[in-house]
């Protein structure tokens, strides 16, 4: 690494950005599977041919959807004979699917430029689409065989950025830049209203390999399944797949199971079997033996597997492909014409082994899982484990969106049918009526644009098929530009599934050694991702061109390979060939693994055509091994990785199965002679990019590099270079960017300078103020000032008049933006504050402060002819930074759309987050003044101060490097390199340094004699100080702080609400409420608990204990109700009384009345209460019949327990004393 | 939409200085970087390039804060 900044080159690269090609070339090789994923789908892909005919995924997937079949019902006049009871047949198929470049709509008749671009998709919150349309074409057979075709939009498909259909593709970073990109860009994903939104990566089972299982969950299948079973994940040349799984039973049979429209059908293995080729058993039967007959247990297994197929009495092929396509009929919804053998062979074509077009070789590679899952059974072989990168591939997302069309197409194509059987059973079908095809299009919803606008918007998967995957959400993610770091993590990162997000075991999440140079492990989140959400390591590829394999075959039969249909192969000597989980023949293990070595060869050194990025897996026979054979892989979607080939020290490509068997070293210092076969291009290599950034990753503890790689997509740095054409909904900027002084050599491999991240800033390691405990730093005072970690976040604030009260949805709108002459804007008394800042058109000032809660915008509400305001709802000041007016699709249309966005200036306070590249975050505690600060012999004073306690328990010793390193980069000018694995023992880092401070008159070591700033003593100790680049993080307490005295409540409990963005509080729960019990503090409890939260008063009666039966009469001070008779009715002093004790006093009285009366049953006539002013106390004898009520100091939650309560049945009873 | 004004604004000299204010505006393309002047209720285009797009220019009021 060179030891300059190159800080012209990169000016002058800045400033004239490359006319042709890109300024830095190597960040396009970051998104190059999404991207030639995606061209895939197209005829015109630009990728190599590979043995298809060129084919895009797209076409190749209708000639998979094939063909729908309607029958009129009674024969059409004049088609003769045939058709029986189903009348003219049509045949409906789509012929052609095209996708064009995203273009201005055809209304705008003014746009120049036809072209539409993504950077206007951005700004105007739109998706950047371009349009789909397909060739539908009908026959009706019998009537002279004309094919019919006519043309059905399909609407507005979302294109991705940079692919071979965006207006973007192959632009020079000089285009780029006058397109408002910025010359960096590299495209890959999609917009979507505005948002960047992509597609993420998937891990999936590895295509066409047979998988064995063991899973306790499979005995719950049926009675006599066992927890054996060989998986296989097959996949048609349109990407899309077909899961097949061969069950074991405890009888020794097998089940073949697989999935149609979410549903599970199991299907027993002799069937299908027969079924393909019509084999007789005792073909079968040899065809697993491999005459291995000294094997007992698989002869028995075998016989009865035969046997157990008896009872079916089935035994040529077409006798089970009618027995199939009979049970199947219903289910599958083919051609009411075909017959079941059709059916059958269908249903084998479509559902079994759909990687194999050929039957005769689906067989073989049935037998080949048979022999497998026997192998499994008697513990031959182990289990293959499906969360090892081993078994592993990508989804891509180029894939992914390709399988979604194909069924959305089919859905379309089915819709057609039905629609079309529809009318046939109400008579109203007219075959050959072209405008009767043409209405029934034109019913069938053909909006597949929408459907894929939507998918990527919300990541959800919409299908009835489920598409073979495990999840059916979380497929798109937001492509946030929080900074540059975090952008590029999102193209890497790669997911293992939402599925087992959820799993309680962690197996899944494991670190495995088999991942080694195709996942980052130190990437990957802390928490509940963990492990489950990893980052390609920095070389890793995916493959994505399709390869040419098709002469591999003969090449290896003629190099000894025996043929597969070579009768009499012993299975016990002989390993299987497979390539691409076809059986292409076989070979003894010495012969195999010469094979595998001639193969390695002959793709590092380009014989034979063999393709580089073909996978050699050789396994070698074992003791309850892998399970033995030569497997050839030459599919897409596969993790590559270049080493170097030791035998001819050319390039080589590695993948993740075959790595496993490979001796690789690491440095060539560790080659082994003899053993070793590959070497490693760099030793960083199994690294990802942020993990590479880590300077002198190596000499930390590795969870620090875990914390760095989080901390790094947090940190506030430089988003963008076009950031005046950028609308995300927030952007954090630090305004004073660095190029650290110490940075490892892909720094500047990837132009991270181009984006700076962070600060170098002089680092005092010292216990001084006593305001650094807890990973407290101090910050200078006067860096500060001097603008020491600066930063600034822009939001945007989109106002659409159509989402506001008042507007009528469809018509000409009827609010304007714009301030109506209700409004007074000139200068004087009655200024409407408005003038302050919005502006004649409605809009604010650019430039204009914004306080909160102040008036954003204005627009005029036509119905009424009174001009509205549209408030600043944040609670921050903010900046007017850039106001858009944003048209229409068709630019006819007037303003109804502003997009604005706000810079809210944030200067470091107390309270931010900052971190140092290892994983050393800490929360600004003071701005010490720097009079006060301590300062070295030079008069250097630290901008950081930093408590010596962060270094032992966490073992950053790479911080401590990084400030040797930095402090002498500084002194001399030097960028300093640091790469990890660049020392040794006997070369070591503090040396290196040393030797380096030493020669510009610093201490060896880096510390050196400080002074008290407030004292002006010398300390006792010398201090560590140095430069260490800072970044200064998102997480600021200007965002997070919460406070409240009085503030909202909830309307049932009165308690005060819960949010911060409610004005709410935090709560002082049970353990907060311990710990004020445990120190006594009881007036502090019921300051908190009651009279900051539901304080409120209540009555209660003395004689029952209710709180829910107050009465009020409405008497006057020292006076007193009468009831009937002239009986005193007891209240209190204020009327109030209890409802419940007084109708019991009453009702007592009444008994006690009539019992006096002997029994006399004459109903006293109660007449009205009469009030008289004598006050209730001086009454004789009824002070406490319902009058003694006492007011008490309760919370507001507790009245409302009692009611609840009340309302169950249950009486709650207070006493008070 | 004067016709709608409400009758108690009482700015009568106020309306006109408003009419003259409010005729047009000036923007600038957001591709092309024409400027091109705006009435109210007129379609949002670039008369140069036909953009859909448009900035606001920045205020020549002055801009002035209180440095604290």
């Amino acid at each position: 690494m060179s030891s300059t900044f190159k800080t012209l080159k990169r000016e002058r690269l800045f400033r004239h950005p490359p006319q042709n090609g890109a300024s830095l070339p190597i960040l396009n090789e970051l998104v190059i599977p999404h991207l030639e994923s995606f061209n895939a789908l197209f005829d015109d892909s630009g990728l190599p041919l590979g043995d298809g005919d060129g084919k895009g995924l797209l076409s190749l997937a209708l000639k998979d959807i094939g063909e729908r079949v309607v029958f009129s019902g009674t024969s059409v006049s004049g088609g003769g004979g045939g058709e029986k009871a189903w009348g003219t047949r049509m045949r409906i198929w789509i012929e052609q699917v095209t996708i064009a470049r995203p273009m201005v709509s055809d209304k705008d008749k003014a746009a120049k430029e036809r072209r539409a671009f993504p950077s206007e998709a951005r700004e105007r919150l739109t998706s950047y689409r371009g349009r789909m349309s397909v060739k539908i074409c009908w026959q009706i057979e019998n009537h002279g065989e004309v094919v019919r075709s006519t043309m059905r939009d399909c609407g507005l498909v979302p294109i991705m950025v940079r692919s071979v259909r965006c207006n973007l593709r192959s632009m020079s970073s000089a285009e780029l830049v006058t397109h408002h990109e910025e010359p960096e860009e590299f495209g890959g994903y999609f917009v979507i209203n505005g948002n960047e939104r992509l597609i993420r990566y998937l891990i999936l089972p590895r295509r066409n390999q047979v998988i064995a299982l063991s899973r306790s969950s499979f005995t719950n299948r049926g009675p006599s399944y066992t927890p054996s079973a060989v998986q296989i994940r097959c996949v048609r040349s349109d990407q899309t797949s077909v899961t097949n799984t061969l069950h074991y039973l405890s009888n020794g049979s097998a089940m073949l199971r697989f999935s149609w429209r979410k549903q599970e059908y199991v299907i027993p293995i002799m069937l299908i079997l027969k079924a393909l080729t019509g084999a007789s058993d005792k073909e079968i039967f040899e065809g697993i033996m491999m005459q291995d007959y000294e094997n007992t247990f698989l002869t028995d297994r075998v016989e009865l597997l035969l046997r157990s197929y008896k009872m079916y009495n089935l035994y040529t092929a077409d006798q089970c492909l009618e027995y199939l396509g009979d049970k199947f009929r219903v289910v599958l919804g083919l051609p009411e014409d075909w017959n079941n053998r059709a059916v059958g062979v269908w249903l084998i074509q479509k559902l079994v082994l759909v990687h194999i077009g050929f039957s005769r070789e689906k067989f073989k590679v049935l037998l080949f899982m048979l022999r497998k899952l026997y192998a499994l059974v008697s513990k031959e072989c182990c289990v293959d484990n499906p969360d090892s990168p081993q078994n592993q591939e990508v989804l891509l997302p180029g894939s992914l969106y390709g399988m979604i069309i194909k069924e959305r197409l089919e859905e379309a194509l089915n819709q057609v049918r039905t629609q079309i059987t529809f009318d046939v059973q109400k008579g109203q079908a007219d075959f050959l009526d072209n405008r009767y095809f043409n209405k029934v299009l034109s019913r069938v919803n053909f909006d597949i644009g929408a459907k894929m606008a939507n998918f990527l918007a919300t990541g959800n998967l919409v299908s009835p098929t489920g598409l073979d995957l495990q999840q059916a959400s979380g497929f798109t993610i937001v492509a946030e530009k929080l900074n540059w770091q975090r952008y590029i993590s999102h193209f890497r990162s790669i997911h293992r599934g939402a599925f087992f997000a959820e799993l309680k075991t962690t197996t899944v999440r494991k670190l495995l050694p088999e991942a080694w140079g195709f996942l980052c492990p130190v990437h990957t989140p802390d928490g509940s991702p963990c492990g489950l959400l990893n980052h390609l390591s920095r070389t890793c590829r995916i493959v994505t061109s399709p390869l040419s394999v098709s002469h591999i075959p003969q090449l290896l039969v003629s190099h000894g390979m025996t043929q597969s249909f070579a009768s009499e192969i012993n299975g016990r000597k002989n390993l299987c060939v497979q390539l691409d989980g076809k059986v292409i023949g076989w070979a003894p293990p010495l012969l195999a693994k010469q094979l595998a070595t001639n193969l390695r060869i002959w793709k590092t050194e380009g014989l034979h055509s063999i393709p580089l990025d073909l996978e050699i897996g050789m396994v070698l026979p074992s003791h309850g091994g892998q399970y033995p054979g030569l497997y050839l892989f030459s599919t897409q979607a596969r993790m590559m990785r270049p080493v170097k080939c030791l035998a001819n020290n050319r390039d080589d490509q590695v993948g993740s199965f075959e790595q496993v068997y490979m001796d690789i070293a690491c440095t060539p210092a560790e080659i082994e002679a003899g053993v070793s076969t590959h070497v490693e291009h760099a030793p960083t290599n199994f690294l990802s990019i942020l993990a590479n950034l880590t300077p002198f990753s190596d000499f930390n503890q590795s969870p620090r590099n875990i914390y760095q790689c989080q901390m790094g997509k947090q940190s506030m740095g430089t988003p963008s270079t076009a950031l005046q054409h950028r609308t995300d909904n927030k952007l954090y900027r630090l305004q004073t960017g660095q190029s650290p002084v110490v940075r490892p050599a892909l720094h500047n491999t990837y132009g991270m300078d181009s984006f700076p991240n962070g600060t170098n800033a002089i680092v005092a390691v010292i216990s001084y103020t006593g305001y650094d405990m807890e990973d407290a730093m101090i910050l200078n005072k006067s860096a500060h000032e001097r603008g020491f970690g600066y930063g600034t976040v822009y939001k945007s604030y989109p106002i659409d008049l159509a989402d506001m009260k008042g507007a009528l949805k469809g018509s000409t709108p009827t609010l304007h933006f714009g301030i109506g002459p209700d409004v007074r804007m000139r200068k004087g008394d009655y200024q409407h504050p408005a003038a302050e800042t919005i502006d004649w058109d409605g809009l604010p000032f650019v430039g204009a402060r914004l306080a909160p809660g102040g008036l954003i915008a204005a627009y005029i509400d036509d119905t009424t002819g009174r001009t509205r305001f549209v408030k600043y709802k944040g609670d921050e000041m903010a900046y007017v930074d850039t106001v858009r007016l944003l048209g229409g699709d068709a630019g006819d249309s007037e303003l109804q759309k502003v997009h604005i966005t706000l810079r809210i200036t944030r200067s470091p306070v107390i309270g931010d987050k900052f971190s140092s590249r290892h994983g050393q975050k800490g929360i600004c505690s003071q701005k010490w003044p720097a009079v006060d600060m301590p300062f070295t012999e030079s008069g250097m004073q630290p901008d950081v101060i930093i408590n010596p306690h962060a270094f032992p328990s966490r073992m950053t010793i790479g911080m401590l490097v990084e400030s040797m390193a930095g402090k002498a980069g500084a002194i001399h000018g030097l960028a300093q390199d640091a790469t990890p694995f660049q020392f040794t023992e006997d070369d070591t880092a503090i040396d290196y340094f040393g030797e380096q401070l030493k020669s510009a008159g610093y201490n060896y070591y880096g510390n050196e004699p400080m002074y008290s700033g407030i004292t002006g003593q010398e300390f006792a100790a010398d201090i560590y100080i140095g430069v260490v680049y800072y970044q200064r993080l998102r997480h600021m307490v200007l965002d997070k702080f919460q406070v409240r005295t009085t503030g909202p409540i909830d309307p049932l409990t009165r308690q005060p609400v819960k949010g911060r963005k409610r004005a709410g509080g935090i709560r002082f729960g049970e353990m907060e409420r311990d710990a004020l019990i445990a120190h006594g503090t009881s007036f502090l409890l019921q300051d908190r608990l009651m009279n900051c939260s539901d304080y409120s008063t209540a009555w209660v009666c003395r004689t029952c204990g209710s709180m829910i039966s107050l009465g009020y009469d409405n008497v006057g001070l020292g006076s007193t109700v009468l009831g009937a008779e002239s009986v005193a009715k007891p209240t209190g002093p204020g009327g109030e009384y209890c409802r419940v004790c007084r109708a019991a006093a009453e009702e007592e009285d009444q008994l006690a009345r009539q019992s006096l009366a002997n029994g006399t049953s004459e109903k006293s006539v109660v007449v009205g209460d009469v009030r008289v002013s004598i006050p209730s106390t001086n009454f004789l004898g009824s002070t406490s019949k319902g009058g003694d009520l006492d007011v008490v100091a309760v919370p507001y939650v507790f009245r409302y327990l009692c009611a609840e309560l009340a309302a169950m049945g249950i009486a709650v009873s207070v006493a008070v004393e | 939409m004067n016709q709608q004004q409400q009758p108690a604004t009482g700015s009568q000299p106020g309306a006109s200085f408003y009419m003259g204010q409010r005729l047009e505006m000036e923007y600038l393309c957001a591709d092309c970087g024409a400027k091109n002047e705006i009435r109210p209720r007129e379609p949002i285009r670039c008369r140069e390039c036909g953009h859909r797009i448009m900035y606001k220019k920045r205020t020549k009021r002055m801009v002035q804060f209180e440095a604290r």
